[in-house]
């Protein structure tokens, strides 16, 4: 007998957050990301952690800052309009170096726009959400099974390089159930946070950076006393406005999440001799994978370049693994958002197109493939 | 390639959500593969609701279908608004005294809720009846397997009840194909 369960992708999230140690969840539930909260509201507390269900978005990101510095492994999930809600303490946490995970199941917007739709709208909106400028960490998952391995990936990399993350899925990865083997993290898979370099005292430095760019604050309660603000801040963590300061700790910022698509490199699909390529991600790469194999049938050099890390981008890498395309189409659930990351980094002999589809009903097989058609491939159009 | 597309539809509390979990789990435990697709809101608290799995022999890239090519349908809502959308090819699978006007070569009108009234004492087992109807006809989940499944997966008290509901479905489909009863392992 088959050992897989049927799960949905939510369920998998709030299963992989227990499995990563998850403390702490301050949330206000949104569908489609409702079942979350939902299991959590009764496993974290079983599993020895706190699950409160704030009066807002705002409040919840702030009480999940609040339980990080404590030193708790902390997390939220929500929608739409709960993620731009977010936005302002997503800019906090970045600049005051707090780990947290904000999972967003995403649904057709703007404001409420279509409940329970998928849409893949908030691409953007995890990039450049939030005012100034700063580095965003935001993973797409693709399967229920990733779902739960990216959100151990996620805490990892918020823990190692103090930063929130976000996971970002569409709706269908959301609420689709299907057959997976979960495999819970070994201990040693499970990172933790830099150390308080020092011991307390008065030349104690939280904000101290170590060899990879990433402050090293104690957790509240520790023992250590300093100082955590929203303001640009000098190594003890009090108010700067000295530009140089203020210059080299947003380049620090952003630097130090340099090392994150080489730990989650995307999935090629029959990359290596393709010239024509979909890039895609969450529910839509399923479709496209399908649409590859039909295409391969044709006598088509087709593949797939399936993003795991929406951000940041190593453009460098993109521009390799694609520079053997003749057309890429960038195929996702909106009017067209990483499509501009890939016209960019590609040189303009590679024809970049978009397809973006919007309206709340996934992108099908069919559309996919017939698209390959409508772009003059003959060997398809013949067919 | 093995791949098939229902839906499973009704209003709300029909029981339609734990058919369409119980159906893809005795399909995993048949060595296949499955996904479900729920509807969400307002649709599963009283209107018409629905659950779309997907099963194959092979790994599911897409859950989400624009019309099923197997349609089972317990509530006349459920028939009017999803039966136009099938296909010359399609089946469809109704409950007799739920659904009227529902005609073709490929729709068979079974009394699940009728018999799991008269013969279970229990209405609500319309559901596994159906169940089991449409076990016969997907001919890649013996019948074992799902009435076990459909009994694990039972509310408290009514493993038993949603044994024989099954078990019940499969025959009345069988009677009404002409004795194809018993479908043997067929599974990858």
């Amino acid at each position: 007998m088959s050992k897989r369960e049927l799960i949905s992708g939510n369920e998998a999230c709030a299963l992989g957050a227990l499995a990563s140690g998850l403390r702490f969840f301050g949330g206000y539930p949104i569908s489609p990301s409702s079942e979350i909260s939902e299991i959590l509201s009764s496993r974290l507390p079983r599993a020895g952690g706190v699950f409160v269900q704030m009066e807002d978005e705002m409040a919840s990101l702030g009480s999940v800052i609040g339980a990080s510095l404590g030193g708790l492994r902390a997390m939220t999930a929500t929608s739409g309009p709960g993620f731009t809600l977010m936005q302002e303490h997503l800019g906090y946490a970045s600049l005051a170096e707090i780990p947290c995970l904000v999972v967003d199941v995403m649904r057709v917007g703007p404001s409420t726009g279509v409940p329970t739709a998928p849409s893949q709208g908030d691409v953007m909106q995890a990039r450049w959400g939030s005012h100034g400028d700063r580095g965003t960490v935001a993973l797409s998952p693709a399967s229920v099974e990733e779902v739960y391995n990216l959100t151990v990936h996620a805490f990892n990399i918020a823990d190692r390089l103090r930063t929130p993350v976000v996971l970002m899925f569409d709706e269908v990865i959301g609420h689709m159930r299907e057959g997976v083997e979960l495999s819970p993290p070994a201990p040693e898979d499970l990172w933790g946070r830099p150390r308080p370099a020092g011991a307390p005292g008065p030349d104690f430095r939280a904000y101290a950076p170590n060899e990879q760019g990433v402050a090293q604050l104690p957790a509240f309660g520790d023992g250590y006393r300093f100082h955590v603000t929203g303001l640009f801040h000098d190594e003890r963590g009090y108010p700067t406005t000295n530009p140089d300061l203020v210059r080299q700790a947003l380049e620090r910022l952003e630097r130090k999440l340099d090392p994150i698509p080489a730990w989650l490199p995307p999935e090629k699909y029959h990359m290596t001799d393709a010239d024509f390529v979909y890039v895609a991600y969450g529910a839509v790469s399923r479709v496209a994978r399908e649409a590859v194999d039909r295409l391969r049938e044709k006598g088509v050099a087709a593949g797939l370049y399936r993003p795991r890390v929406l951000w940041p981008v190593d453009e460098a890498a993109l521009r390799k693994d694609l520079a053997k395309a003749r057309t890429v189409v960038v195929a996702e659930m909106n009017r067209g958002q990483w499509v501009q990351v890939v016209s960019q980094a590609l040189p303009p002999a590679i024809r970049v197109v978009s397809y973006g589809k919007t309206g709340g009903e996934p992108v099908t097989t069919d559309e996919m493939y017939g698209l390959a058609a409508d772009l003059n491939l003959r060997s398809v159009k013949s067919s | 390639m093995w791949r098939k597309e229902i839906r499973l539809a009704g209003s709300g509390g029909q029981g339609l959500g734990l058919a369409a979990m119980v159906l893809a789990d005795a399909a995993l435990r048949a060595g296949l593969h499955a996904t479900i697709m729920q509807s969400y809101g307002p649709e599963a608290r009283g209107g018409a609701s629905r659950a779309d799995v997907t099963l194959s022999d092979q790994p599911i890239a897409n859950p989400w279908f624009p019309a099923p090519r197997i349609l089972l349908a317990l509530s006349q809502k459920a028939w009017d608004r999803f039966s136009p959308k099938l296909g010359a090819d399609a089946l469809a699978i109704v409950d007799l005294d739920r659904v009227q006007g529902a005609q073709g070569a490929n729709v068979w009108a079974l009394p699940f809720e009728r018999t799991a009234r008269a013969e279970l004492r229990e209405k609500v087992a319309a559901n596994m009846l159906a169940l089991g109807a449409l076990g016969v006809v997907l001919e890649h989940i013996p019948q074992e397997i799902l009435a076990e499944t459909a009994q694990s997966r039972a509310p408290k008290g009514f493993g038993q009840v949603n044994r024989t509901a099954v078990a019940r479905g499969w025959q009345l489909m069988g009677d009404a194909l002409g004795g194809i009863a018993h479908v043997e392992s067929v599974g990858p």
